[in-house]
């Protein structure tokens, strides 16, 4: 007795079609799984018969072989459980094989023959679409996700019965309509909170539009975390194929919570005691999304720069670079996207106050030295803007009008970004900060005011090759921000403001 | 003599002269345990150097620790030390110990020198600070060293960062010639971020110091090296230092020996101005800069070029620099002046490249350079 259904994989963020052939013959009662199975997968193979026999139906008490195909491509997940029961149950014929066909089950059962919540849901959807597939069958607390993906009936189950019932015709799915979340009440963080700091509030514009990385040094309390959390709220929103992405990652890293489409973009803060495979991705046997993956389409902000462990930080320029970030492991190696905004904080100094001017600063210069070498290297190169935050005065703070709000920001954003798509179609790129030096020079268009501008700074401030390039880029975006066809000189002049309080300090750290 | 009469000053006629008498010197002048006061002291009782050591060999001065690095040590190896060093002894009498020293209450017994040979016919003015200057101090003393150099004078400090590293490197970049006196052995380069600049200044000038090659730097050997810096100078300048700070003990040596003592004033609310406004206050001379030192010292001053005022100050230029009174955010820049926050921007950023205005912290401030050319403003 033969039985087939299909099934899908879920390895890295992709999901893969595995079919799932069941063939009950003689023999002493066993289960044999055969195919490539990971470690969930075997584990399954004591996990489906208590399941079936719960949901009152017949276990063959024969030789059951289960394969899974094709035979050279690995299987993880539990999600596995359900597709490996129901092919049971087809091979046996207590499921008409016709019902079952089209269909992708997913999910992984219980001993009661309950179909638990599973990560990669959307991911299984996504495949079960670009397959040409019917419908899904999934767990209920996922269905909202693989509702996401258009053309594709989603059945939501809670248990084996049900999936039986469903493929009998003898019981009804819940409405998936119901179920669809809606946007979330957009989080009350909004830019008009952060009093002061207009050269801030303006810097994080800049970085929206350009869509470039950001440093920011400043002591304790200034409010670079304050400031980093807002980034979000004025970035556009995410298109639709954006949301896909990053719901897939949010979704096998178990962070969706029931949510169907991730509508905002992420904001990932970790901690500075992550570990490389923390930040990047990895694992032993699951090779799960890190952080900055988490963070794709969105902002990933690494607080306290320097503390970070430094390995974590060089391998950050890989996603940096590409968009995504290849775990390799003994079982094979896996690819999850990761472009992400960048935001980085750091103290001035080790205790934090240098350039303050209301506390001084107790460190010796050989320690503010160390420090400041710690920051440099090759993750500061893909930094186009540098920033510091002063700590503000009472009256500054007092004196302070309530700025510009999120969305009105947001607008400008998105003006300034439709801008670059519109110049840089045939390039392939997307924003100013992707753009290639070179290029960078030859699309920036600058005035010849600007270009004085720019020369006079290459003698003055000891701009090097890199940082030439990079007050191009920005002064591209401050020109797009502004709606101006070519750079100007006020455009290059801002540009040339984003910079550390040690850039500044260079030009006297050489005389003493 | 009894232990408890007074020490006299100077040095014993003919100290280190004479033969087995240099090798003493060096001998004793190679101990790390007696202070240059009990050297001092410990010459004028046994009256020549050799009678000294043989003191301290006897166990009539000094302690253990002294006596086993005599009889583990050989003049020889000592010699072949300071040769790698390209260091040499100077004894009273050299041409490299300066008669000055021997005006001190407690004159250095013997000095080690690498560099130049010290030519007493220099004049020498020292330019001293923190170690921790504002950027006002660091372009102030960079500023002075600049000015004493194009007026023909040698300018002496310690071999510290801050406004000692900052007043050679101005010298030293005007081509002038300085003197560092170190506070740690003479091949000692201490800090190793200044090595670049004590071979700049051993190329054309002259190291001097009063410890044996390997001696570390320590904080407590920092003062004793203060007094060596003013008795080598005419007249010691003071940019900025904190109430007790060596600075402030070079500046009391300097009014001990009768020199002249010159101070930079600071905001009274700066910690680093508390020893030059006290020093102005006991009647130091308030120097505003270059110009003003090379007045009081009847110099002609080569460095009054340097300040001439800038031509080509755009209106809005000249009302951004005039509205910086202290520092201030760009756009509190801008309230103050009425010009547009993106147009403040730009005008502060030209004046930057133009070295008037420095960013700091995220605000922006006067550099010593504009301070000197608005008079007034």
């Amino acid at each position: 007795m033969y039985g087939r259904v299909i099934g899908v994989t879920v390895l890295g963020v992709g999901g893969h079609p595995v079919t799932v052939e069941a063939f009950v013959g003689r023999g002493l009662p066993s289960l044999t799984v055969t195919g490539l199975p990971g470690a969930a997968v075997q584990d399954a193979r004591d996990r489906i018969r208590p399941a079936v026999e719960h949901a009152e139906l017949e276990w063959p008490l024969r030789r059951v072989v289960v394969n899974l195909a094709p035979g050279n491509l690995r299987k993880e997940g539990a999600g596995l459980d359900l597709p490996i029961a129901v092919s049971v149950l087809v091979a046996t014929r207590q499921v008409p094989p016709k019902a079952a066909a089209g269909h992708v089950f997913y999910g992984e059962v219980s001993l009661k023959g309950e179909v638990l919540p599973t990560p990669g849901v959307i991911s299984v959807a996504i495949a079960a679409a670009r397959r040409g597939l019917r419908g899904v069958i999934v767990p209920v607390a996922n269905a909202v996700e693989a509702a996401q993906v258009a053309g594709l009936a989603v059945t939501g189950v809670a248990s084996i019965q049900e999936v039986v019932g469903f493929l009998r015709g003898t019981w009804r799915p819940p409405e998936i309509g119901t179920l669809v979340s809606q946007r979330v009440a957009a989080g009350s963080a909004d830019l008009s909170e952060v009093r002061g700091q207009d050269e801030a509030r303006r810097a994080l514009e800049v970085a929206a539009a350009g869509g470039h990385n950001l440093l920011m040094v400043g002591s304790p309390g200034a409010g670079k975390t304050m400031l980093a959390r807002r980034l979000p709220t004025i970035l556009p929103d995410l298109t639709r194929e954006e949301a896909l992405e990053a719901t897939q990652l949010h979704s096998v890293a178990e962070l969706l919570a029931g949510r169907g489409l991730l509508r905002e973009r992420p904001f990932r803060a970790p901690h500075h005691s992550v570990s490389t495979a923390g930040l990047l991705g990895g694992g032993s046997t699951v090779l799960r999304p890190g952080e900055a993956s988490l963070a794709h389409r969105g902002v990933l902000f690494l607080d306290e720069l320097t503390e970070f462990r430094r390995d974590a930080i060089e391998a950050l320029r890989q996603p940096l670079e590409d968009g995504r970030i290849v775990v390799t492991r003994a079982g094979g190696s896996v690819s999850f996207p990761a472009r992400f905004t960048l935001v980085a904080a750091a103290n001035p100094c080790p205790c934090g106050f240098s350039g303050d001017p209301q506390r001084s600063c107790r460190c010796r210069p050989d320690q503010v030295d160390r420090y400041r070498q710690k920051l440099s290297g090759p993750l500061l190169d893909r930094i186009d803007l540098r920033l510091t935050i002063p700590r503000l005065t009472k009256d500054e703070l007092l004196g302070a009008s309530a700025g510009e709000s999120s969305a009105v920001i947001r607008d400008r954003v998105i003006e300034a970004r439709d801008r670059q798509r519109r110049r840089y179609s045939a390039l392939g790129i997307t924003c100013n900060a992707h753009l290639p030096g070179p290029i960078a020079r030859r699309e920036a268009r600058l005035c010849p005011d600007a270009e004085r501008l720019l020369g006079r700074a290459v003698d003055h401030m000891a701009l090097t090759g890199r940082g030439f390039d990079r007050v191009i880029k920005v002064a591209r975006t401050v020109a797009d921000l502004a709606g101006a066809d070519r750079v100007s000189e006020h455009h290059v002049a801002e540009a040339l403001s984003y910079r550390t309080a040690f850039e500044q300090d260079q030009g006297l750290a050489r005389a003493g | 003599m009894p232990a408890d009469a007074p020490v006299p000053a100077g040095l014993p006629e003919g100290l280190g002269r004479g033969p087995g008498e240099t090798d003493a010197l060096l001998l004793l002048r190679c101990l790390l345990g007696p202070t240059p006061r009990s050297l001092h002291a410990l010459v004028w009782s046994a009256g020549s150097a050799s009678r000294a050591l043989a003191r301290i060999r006897s166990g009539g001065a000094g302690s253990d620790n002294d006596r086993s690095f005599l009889t583990n040590t050989d003049v020889i190896a000592i010699r072949s030390g300071l040769d790698r060093a390209g260091a040499r002894l100077a004894a009273p009498g050299d041409p490299d110990y300066c008669p000055a020293f021997l005006r001190l209450a407690d004159p250095p017994i013997a000095v080690f020198v690498r560099g130049r040979v010290l030519d007493h016919g220099d004049d020498r003015v020292a330019v001293v600070g923190s170690r921790r200057p504002t950027n006002t101090g660091m372009e102030v003393a960079l500023d002075l060293g600049r000015g004493l150099a194009l007026a023909g004078v040698v300018t002496v400090s310690g071999g510290a960062v801050g406004i000692d590293a900052a007043a050679h490197r101005g010298a030293l970049d005007a081509g002038g010639v300085t003197v560092a006196v170190l506070g740690s052995g003479i091949d000692v380069a201490h800090p190793a971020r200044n090595r670049d600049l004590f071979q700049r200044i051993e190329a054309s000038g002259t190291l001097v110091s009063e410890y044996p090659p390997g001696t570390p730097a320590e904080p407590f050997r920092f003062p004793a090296r203060n007094r060596l810096i003013a008795a080598l100078s005419r007249g010691v300048v003071v940019v900025e230092g904190a109430a007790k700070s060596g600075t402030r003990i070079t500046a009391e040596h300097a009014v001990d020996l009768g020199l002249d003592v010159f101070a930079v004033p600071g905001p009274v609310t700066s910690p680093l101005a508390e020893t030059p406004l006290g020093l102005i206050r006991d009647g130091a001379t308030m120097i505003r800069g270059t110009a003003d030192l090379l007045e009081d010292l009847r110099l002609e001053g080569a460095a009054s070029g340097e300040r001439a005022l800038p031509r080509g100050l755009s209106a809005d230029e000249g009302k951004v620099l005039a509205s910086l009174a202290t520092s201030m955010l760009p756009s509190a820049v801008a309230a103050a002046t009425g010009i547009p926050v993106a147009d403040t921007l730009t005008v502060l950023i030209a004046l930057e490249i133009r070295g008037l205005v420095r960013g700091v912290g995220g605000r922006f401030e006067r550099t010593f350079k504009a301070a000197a050319t608005q008079p007034g403003a």
